[in-house]
């Protein structure tokens, strides 16, 4: 590469230069070009004057009204956040205890009218379809809770 | 260019314990990160939609979904750069509801008199040195108000904000030769505007 070329492609590189943009190698180029080039070091300090400049603009200050009304806001948001994903844990244990108790309940039942329902003439396919009616019942009951509890909370978050 | 960005995330393992303790949930936390990053981003959101109504506005939603969406922060990454892509995004879509064209980056505000230039020139007089260099820190203001919403945020980003290129690369979502080509656009042009005084609208 001539030296002519060399000086133009430097220059070229002047910018991403002063603004710390170029690798390692390039940067080194750059340097010693600019230790013997009067032409490039002059243009480079063109170029440090704008980006002085801009690395000293002054910073302009959030208003401390401001601050401390978002950080009100986002603290509301945090507690929020957090009452829900307590709300979901507790749903959860919750769904998990009852299904527990139902798969248990099953046998307990019949362990604890075994003699009563065979007084009555109650066969097993009769306990079994009773089972399964009352757990139906329990848990339309329960999601019907849930979704009624669902739709009052969002109506009073539009209100809010 | 995913070796250098890769490195970014790993140069910042050593989480910060404010980050973490927000995960958490700790409200404490909030307002330490807060105080810490509250002009830095009111500063960048300011130079993106120029205007401080709107800037103070986008502050707010940044923060409330800070604390939305922090329990998905991945902790292996950056923070400042999670940070500043909320604001940025928030900012944007602002944009683009307001008025599309100012994506593109117009010169021109609702209200030229509030505007993040005006902010400075209305500044405490001190000293006349302080004047004086108020006085280049306006005009430069100026300059770069007047570039295109792409060339601001560059700009801010390296030399207010001094991230790393690697940094805005993953703030603006671009690979970083666009960064590096978009940085060296940008000086030109402010560079250009402060030199022949031209004020005026410039356009990427």
């Amino acid at each position: 590469m001539s030296r002519l070329d060399e000086h133009a492609e430097i220059r070229e590189q002047l910018a991403l230069f002063v603004a710390g943009a170029l690798e390692a190698d390039a940067e080194s180029r750059v340097a010693l070009h600019l230790a013997t080039c009067a032409d490039c070091s002059a243009e480079l300090e063109g170029w440090q004057l704008v980006t002085g400049g801009l690395r000293r603009l002054p910073t302009p200050q959030a208003p401390a009204a401001l601050f401390e009304r978002t950080r009100a806001l986002a603290m509301a948001q945090l507690a929020e956040h957090r009452e829900q994903r307590r709300n979901r844990i507790v749903l959860t244990l919750l769904i998990l205890f009852s299904w527990a108790v139902t798969l248990a309940g099953w046998p307990i039942f019949r362990f604890a009218t075994g003699g009563l329902l065979s007084l009555l003439d109650v066969n097993f396919r009769q306990t079994w379809l009773l089972f399964v009616v009352f757990s139906a019942g329990t848990w339309l009951a329960g999601g019907s809770a849930a979704v009624l509890l669902s739709l009052g909370r969002q109506h009073e978050r539009r209100l809010v | 260019m995913a070796a250098s960005i890769a490195s970014v995330w790993e140069g910042r393992l050593g989480i910060d314990a404010a980050v973490l303790q927000l995960r958490r949930g700790d409200p404490d936390a909030l307002a330490t990160l807060m105080a810490r990053y509250q002009h830095r981003i009111y500063r960048y959101l300011l130079r993106l939609v120029r205007q401080p109504a709107d800037a103070e506005d986008l502050f707010q939603q940044t923060w409330i979904r800070v604390a939305e969406k922090i329990r998905s922060f991945d902790t292996s990454r950056n923070f400042d750069a999670w940070l500043f892509t909320l604001a940025r995004n928030l900012a944007l879509d602002h944009l683009r509801r307001r008025r599309p064209s100012s994506l593109e980056g117009s010169s021109g505000g609702d209200s030229p008199e509030d505007t993040m230039v005006s902010r400075l020139r209305s500044a405490d007089p001190g000293p006349f040195e302080q004047l004086l260099a108020r006085e280049r820190a306006g005009r430069l203001a100026v300059a770069l108000e007047s570039l295109p919403l792409s060339c601001r945020e560059v700009l801010t980003l390296r030399f207010e904000e001094e991230m790393k290129i690697e940094e805005i690369a993953l703030v603006l979502a671009t690979p970083v030769a666009t960064v590096k080509s978009r940085l060296y656009r940008s000086l030109a042009q402010l560079r250009q505007i402060l030199e022949t005084g031209a004020g005026g609208e410039v356009r990427a």
